[in-house]
Formats: C-alpha cells, sequence, structure tokens
C-alpha cells in the first residue's frame, strides 16, 4: 500500500495531489476543454493552491518548516522563518521530508520543461501558464531552502550555547571551590 | 553576575535582550501589550505588539537579532517538560502557528485579504499612515481581483475571448510590475510586495464597473460607472504612491497609475 511508511498520509497526498493536478490538466487541457480562459483559470487556480498548501500545510507537517515575508515598524522587509526545535525535528519521519524535497524539485523541474516546450511551439498564452507556475515553485523553493538553512544555523547555534552554558557553571565552581 | 538559567522568553527589541541578560524581566507589560503572568513566568510584549507568555521559565539560550535589510530576529521559546507538543523557533506571531490546525491558517489568510482590502479601498483613519495601513500586505487579494477582471472582460467580449484573457491579465500584471518598479527608481520608499498589493487591491473599483457593465449595455451609464469607479481607484492608490516618492516626484509617480486605470477603463467601456 502506497500509504504505509508516511507519518501524515493526508498531508503527503495533498502535498502531491495539487502539482499533480495542475500537471496533468496542463498536458491533457486540450482534450478537456477548448477555451483557452478555462485552462488557465483553471490551472492557475490548482497552481495557486498547491502554493498555499505547500507554503501553509505540507511544510509545517512534513518537514517542520515555514516562511513568511513582513514589513516591520522601519518599513523594512525581513523574511521570518520558523522551524521545529530539535526534539520534535527528530520525532520527523524521513519519509515524509524525502517525499517533501523531491516533489517541490521535481515540480519546478517539470514546469522548466513545459516552459521549453512553449517557447518552441512559439504559444506565448501558455507561457503565460508555465510563467506564473514557474514563479510559485520557485517562491516556495527559494523559501523553504532558506528556512532550512536558517533552522540548521539555529540548531548549531543552539548546540554550541548550550555547552558553554552547561561548561560555564563548572568553571566557576572550579574557581570558587 | 548573569543568571543564565533564567532568562525569560526575548521578543526582538533589543532593549529587552540587553535588560534580560542582567536582570529577571518582571512580569510587567512594557508598554505594547499584556498578558497574564503566572508565578514564575513572565509576560513580554512583542515587538508588534503580541504578547507571549511562556508556561515556564526555562533554560534560555541567548539570542542574536540580525541588523536591518534581511534579517532573521530570532528567539526561542520555551522549551516544555516531556510530553507536550513540539515548539516552534523563530518569532512566532502567535505561539504556534506551526502546530496549528489548517482551518486557522485559512482563516488568518482570509481575514487578512478582507483587512487589507478595507484599508486600501474605502476611507478609514489608518489612511493617514500608509506606511503603516499595508504592513500585512498580501498578494492573494490582488490575485483573486486580477483574475475576475480578466475573466468579467473576456465572457463580455464577444469574439476573441482568449485573446482578451491574456491581454488584460497581462497588461495588468507587467503594469503592476512596472509601476512599482517607477516608483523604486525614482526613489521612492516602498517595499516592492507592499506596492504590487495596493495597486492590485485597488483594481477592486474596476472589478465592479466591469460586473456592472455586464448588466447595463447603456453607453452614459456605462461612462458614468466607469468615470466613478475610476476616480475611486486613483483616489485609493493615491496616499500609498504619493508618500512612498519625494514630494518632487510625486506626479511622475502618480501619473503612469492613472494612465493604467484609464486604459483599464478604456476596455471596460468599449466591452461590447
Amino acid at each position: 500500500m502506497a500509504f504505509e511508511g508516511y507519518q501524515n498520509p493526508r498531508t503527503a497526498l495533498f502535498h502531491v495531489l495539487f502539482k499533480g493536478l495542475a500537471v496533468a490538466f496542463y498536458i491533457c487541457c486540450k482534450w478537456i476543454s477548448s477555451s483557452f480562459v478555462i485552462h488557465f483559470v483553471v490551472c492557475v487556480l490548482l497552481l495557486a493552491l498547491d502554493f498555499w498548501t505547500v507554503k501553509n500545510v505540507s511544510g509545517r507537517r512534513l518537514v517542520g518548516l515555514r516562511w513568511w515575508n513582513e514589513t516591520d515598524e522601519n518599513g523594512e522587509s525581513v523574511w521570518r522563518f520558523e522551524s521545529l526545535d530539535q526534539q520534535a525535528m527528530e520525532q520527523l519521519h524521513s519519509k515524509d521530508a524525502w517525499l517533501f524535497w523531491s516533489a517541490i524539485v521535481a515540480s519546478l523541474g517539470v514546469w522548466v520543461l513545459f516552459g521549453i516546450v512553449a517557447i518552441l511551439n512559439f504559444s506565448p498564452n501558455y507561457l503565460l501558464i508555465v510563467g506564473i507556475a514557474i514563479v510559485l515553485n520557485g517562491a516556495n523553493i527559494i523559501g523553504f531552502f532558506k528556512c532550512r538553512k536558517d533552522a540548521k544555523a539555529k540548531l548549531q547555534g543552539l548546540a554550541t550555547e548550550a555547552m558553554v552554558s552547561h561548561l560555564t557553571p563548572k568553571i566557576h565552581n572550579l574557581f570558587s571551590a | 553576575m548573569m543568571n543564565s538559567e533564567e532568562r525569560s522568553l526575548l521578543p526582538t527589541s533589543d532593549i529587552d535582550e540587553i535588560e534580560g541578560l542582567f536582570r529577571i524581566v518582571p512580569p510587567v507589560p512594557n508598554g505594547a501589550g499584556v498578558s497574564p503572568s503566572t508565578s514564575d513566568s513572565v509576560a513580554i510584549s512583542v515587538g508588534g505588539g503580541r504578547a507571549v507568555s511562556p508556561a515556564s521559565v526555562p533554560p534560555v539560550i541567548p539570542t542574536s537579532v540580525a541588523g536591518g535589510g534581511i534579517g532573521v530576529p530570532s528567539a526561542s521559546s520555551p522549551v516544555p517538560t516531556a510530553g507536550s507538543p513540539p515548539r516552534a523557533f523563530g518569532f512566532t506571531p502567535s505561539p504556534n502557528t506551526l502546530t496549528e490546525p489548517v482551518w486557522d491558517t485559512l482563516k488568518r489568510d482570509l481575514v487578512r485579504i478582507a483587512v487589507n482590502l478595507r484599508q486600501v479601498v474605502f476611507p478609514n483613519p489608518s489612511r493617514e499612515d500608509p506606511g503603516k495601513a499595508l504592513r500585512d500586505w498580501d498578494l492573494w487579494g490582488p490575485f483573486f481581483f486580477i483574475i475576475l477582471l480578466a475573466l468579467t472582460l473576456s465572457s463580455s467580449a464577444s469574439q476573441n475571448k482568449a485573446q482578451v484573457f491574456a491581454v488584460v491579465f497581462a497588461v495588468l500584471s507587467a503594469g503592476a510590475l512596472i509601476l512599482t518598479l517607477n516608483v523604486l527608481l525614482l526613489g521612492g520608499k516602498i517595499i516592492f510586495f507592499q506596492s504590487l498589493s495596493v495597486l492590485g487591491y485597488c483594481l477592486f473599483p474596476v472589478d465592479i464597473a466591469a460586473l456592472l457593465c455586464l448588466m447595463f449595455s447603456n453607453k452614459w451609464a456605462r461612462s458614468l460607472v466607469v468615470l466613478v469607479t475610476l476616480a475611486w481607484s486613483s483616489w485609493a492608490t493615491y496616499p500609498f504612491m504619493s508618500t512612498a516618492v519625494p514630494p518632487a516626484r510625486k506626479a511622475l509617480a502618480l501619473y503612469p497609475v492613472c494612465l493604467m486605470y484609464i486604459s483599464i477603463g478604456f476596455l471596460v467601456l468599449a466591452n461590447d
């Protein structure tokens, strides 16, 4: 059964579902409807749903990461990252994480391919759809990679600090005893 | 000297962090937000005015706050005793966005769209300070409005529906991008995404015009509707665009915006 071994089978399903549907619809759109408007709207809706799901749901559940952008008081744009602490990270299933990362990278690759095909076919209309897909997928990939880097740095920082804070009283005791 | 074992949950403020290094912060709100404090917990107000109260006083690790620009302030939340839900690092608007139910996330986003729409398009006191008004920008609202406008115009077009749709969508997106770049190149201080967001939300009146024009076919009625909504759109964009650029360049920033709305107005009007 394909769903064994996943800690969050429903989230994993949705993570892949919208991406897969968007790609499938793009490929089969001509057989389903003859109107470009329908193709565009359905594809873009699926892509937007996928973007929201990955950013807000599957990122959290499958790899414990979250990113977003805020404007602070000075009007500067600040990227915020959230990640689970070490204990919770270790509870995450590696199969979930593998599915997460491979799905978003594979999806971007597929849309780039479609983009090349659309350029070769001289169809600017479909290039519009592909452009949107690449922007949305790319945004998620960049966000999550940055977030993962940040999470790793934080964990390392924590490990160092924990070590320091454990050693300091011991050193104090050495000198005061 | 430094009691590193008992330090409170630190938000992003530098002063609070330095204070916390030297003493335990007493359970007194520092003005921006309050939350109930238990005997051994401390209430701190986070920079955005939302309060976070740790459940216990844990060993806390010193944090570093990165300066301006792209910064990632990090404050570790309390590591609770065993058997608790996973806790999160990082600046959290509410203590648990990582483990909140999906419906909460969805609701939060929907509410944000409604709030942003109200702030940008309808008269309200926070328009005086545009930078603050759209602090919580989002691009979902603009996305829906562009799609709605393109759909409406395309459905009322008698021929070339696909072309109309694609053209409207491309013109609106490219237009928003170019207008934002215009403001930035004029030396304006506005966040790229914030500006895209404002221009997108200001399409709401044009959406209304397009929908109304679907219903009437009287030329004069349509012209009136389009004119009124154009004025509404320009009025909505005005504070955001004009405060962003230096006063000498205000007209240069606003003129292209008005031009874009006028051309969309013509598209709406000419649609038959």
